[in-house]
């Protein structure tokens, strides 16, 4: 029976190591979408294989790289070494899209294997048939690039320059690719030299024995959390569409005493498009929301699975079968299995007094992604995502509203660049990047508000430069609301073609717009491909705000009318959704006619109604 | 006794052994019984969701939006993103 005292310190000790080896990984990597975006992952797991100590980033890996460290042992079952270290990307042995490559490291201590870290970015370039992974018009597993089920990269210390450079020949830009690696492999590095300091303080049958109690405290207490919720069931329903094909993520969520079960029977079959996800990203897209809904003050481990079941249908977008195309599964499927999962437990908690403020409507569900690349202003070539998606929005809550670009469920610590970098290391400037009005989704609680921003070519030695988009939530708001409220706004991704206007037609004092109404070019809708940003090209994207929370006629006027001087709401959506009436300066509500509008809404609800 | 369901709902447990029933957290109506979907018992506004929450709310055209509305006193209890063809969202506590 370790101490109490002694379990306390080593369970901080491990969330240090966690957290030191992610601040090696930001710092030594030289992607955007690692150092500034957060698109990272480090975790600890035991001899086995099994979550030990999930670290924050995006928390859909946790459970992946677990099968990832178990896939690993199975495959070198007997020839793996101290020094070791292990590339995986496969999305059908474990990891989630080829572009996110694990990063496996046994640990030995005094010749025993006492634990595995893993870690993940997405990797500059995967050799993919889109430059950034991201391969939206791939077909097949086949044209998303370098996939592996399982390579020793490093043993007993020793590069395998041989597998190394192999890898390297089949990628873009393999000198940042390799930093990519490099960056993993010190992350590697840092939780190894921790994870063994502790265990020469502490002994390792003292630090073994926490590591054990630590996984049976997490289910325990997940447990007696499940028994103190009601039971019942939650339905939630996702859509996402391309090509004007939509396909779904349907979940039924049962909680009974201390169990939950996900099931996911209804989802459309497997889709044409690399939407599609794996049984093992599935797994991750439901635990990306229940580690920090569920699970706030509990260690995010194999306890914390145990009590969970999941039921994905074969051949589904959820569960795909190889070798359908898989690539944009992150921003895909995955994340609407992330989204419906966030909903179902957003309405359990909701259902109960004692934890209905750990509630939440759904935060930035259209997550999307949009690669440029090119050549940049310093002749070399670049290719990198805009960073806006992981700004995010929050959902409301139970008792406040989400927070305005308040990032996403599953990553806790994704964020976006500044401006200044993106124009740095991109030719791009950005005509205007601001919050989006009326984006989050109306409610008691407002829904936290997306963003609008629009990129024009700058200083580009050819022209421009292209840039390949996996968007999603043009035809469908994805944020749902909670309780009667408003989902967030639809998404907009705008390509504007001002290199066909009519020369008579142009201003140039569009070199400024503020909208791209200002702009002479026609407006294409460009969700699904790859596309130029040359010459006149203006480039525009919309996304929505989280969901709102309760009836939007039971918000205290008085937010409202804040909302309106901050530019969050307008005046119209004041009182056509939310009831509220301004006076003629729009300096103080109007009680009176408040009051009698929103009676006005409520007879209309009931007069719209359909019998 | 009076559980909570939701924001806007509730579960008014019957008196001396009567059926448990789902209701509108504002007035109290009734809606369905406690266990069974309740959606049915209220009023269905389906609205598209082009234009809904600001003119720059631009969807498919057969996207809707469904309000579920208390039948006595307007509250809006829940919603739902739908097709017209998919069957409502069902949620039911039965414990």
């Amino acid at each position: 029976m370790i101490d109490p005292i002694t379990f306390q310190i080593i369970r901080h000790r491990l969330y240090r190591v966690v957290e030191e080896a992610v601040i090696t990984l930001k710092n030594v990597s030289g992607s955007a979408i690692t150092n500034e975006g957060h698109d990272l992952m480090v975790s600890l797991y035991r001899p086995d294989g099994t979550l030990l100590m999930g670290g924050v980033g995006f928390l859909h890996h946790l459970t992946s790289a677990a099968e990832a460290c178990k896939s690993v042992q199975r495959r070198f079952d007997g020839k793996i070494y101290e020094g070791d270290v292990y590339l995986l990307n496969d999305p059908y042995t474990a990891a989630l899209h080829t572009s996110d490559i694990y990063l496996i490291a046994p640990i030995h201590h005094a010749g025993q294997l006492v634990a595995w870290s893993a870690c993940f970015v997405h990797v500059y370039d995967i050799g993919a048939m889109s430059p950034g992974g991201f391969s939206p018009d791939s077909v097949d597993i086949y044209t998303e690039g370098f996939s592996s089920p399982g390579i020793k990269l490093v043993e007993r210390g020793e590069m395998r320059d041989d597998v190394l450079d192999t890898f390297l020949n089949m990628v873009r830009s393999p000198e940042m690719v390799a930093l990519d690696i490099s960056s993993m492999i010190a992350c590697n590095n840092v939780a190894r030299e921790r994870m063994l300091a502790m265990i020469d303080k502490y002994g390792f049958e003292t630090v073994d024995a926490a590591c054990a109690e630590l996984i049976d405290q997490s289910e325990r207490l997940l447990r007696e959390r499940l028994r103190e919720l009601p039971d019942g069931a939650w339905e939630s329903r996702q859509y996402i569409s391309v090509k004007d094909e939509v396909f779904k993520v349907v979940l039924k969520m049962t909680k009974q005493d201390d169990e939950l079960v996900f099931d996911f029977t209804g989802s459309s079959p497997q889709a044409p498009y690399a939407i599609n996800c794996t049984y093992w990203a599935s797994l991750g897209g439901l635990f990306a929301p229940l580690f920090p809904l569920l699970c706030y003050d509990i260690t995010w481990n194999e306890g914390v699975i145990r009590p969970i079941k999941m039921i994905v249908p074969d051949d589904s977008i959820v569960n795909c079968t190889r070798p359908a195309p898989i690539s944009v599964a992150t921003v895909g499927a995955i994340q609407s299995v992330n989204s419906a999962a966030c909903l179902t437990i957003g309405k359990m908690l909701d259902a109960s007094e004692k934890y209905k403020e750990e509630a939440t409507a759904v935060w930035h569900a259209n997550h999307f992604a949009i690669f440029m690349f090119g050549q940049n202003q310093h002749n070399r070539e670049a290719i990198g995502i805009l960073t806006e998606v992981f700004a995010g929005s929050g959902g409301a809550r139970t008792f406040a509203d989400g927070v305005d670009l308040g990032g996403e469920i599953p990553n806790p610590i994704s964020r976006m660049a500044n401006v200044e970098t993106m124009e740095a290391g991109f030719p791009l400037r950005y005509l205007f990047r601001r919050r989006f009005t009326d984006s989050g989704g109306p409610g008691e609680f407002r829904g936290g508000t997306g963003m609008e921003f629009c990129i024009v070519p700058h200083d580009a030695p050819q022209g421009g430069m292209h840039y390949v988009v996996s968007g999603k939530g043009t035809d469908f708001p994805m944020s749902d609301g909670l309780s009667g409220g408003y989902p967030g706004a639809p998404c907009k991704y705008i390509w504007v073609r001002n290199n066909d206007a009519d020369a008579s037609d142009r201003n140039l004092d569009y070199a400024f717009a503020q909208t791209i109404d200002d702009m002479p070019g026609e407006q294409e809708s460009v969700s699904w491909g790859v596309y130029p940003l040359l010459g006149e090209d203006a480039l525009f994207v919309q996304w929505d705000g989280g969901g709102g929370y309760g009836d939007p006629l039971q918000r205290i006027p008085g937010a409202v009318l804040a909302d309106v001087s901050a530019g969050t709401v307008t005046e119209a959506i004041a009182d056509r959704v939310f009831g509220v009436i301004l006076d003629s300066d729009k300096q103080a509500v109007d009680q009176g006619a408040t009051e009698t509008r929103r009676q006005e809404i409520r007879s209309q609800r009931l007069m719209d109604a359909a019998e | 006794m009076t559980r909570r369901f939701s924001r806007t709902l509730v579960v008014n447990d019957g008196d001396g052994g009567a059926v448990a029933h789902v209701c509108c957290g504002t007035c109290d109506h009734p809606l369905a019984a406690n266990g069974t979907p309740w959606k049915p018992g209220a009023k269905l506004v389906a609205s598209p969701v082009t234009g809904l929450g600001g003119d720059r709310w631009i969807a498919g055209e057969r996207v809707v939006l469904r309000q579920f509305v208390c039948p006595n006193c307007g509250a809006l209890l829940d919603t739902e993103t739908a097709l017209p063809e998919d069957p409502f969202l069902n949620d039911v506590l039965t414990r």
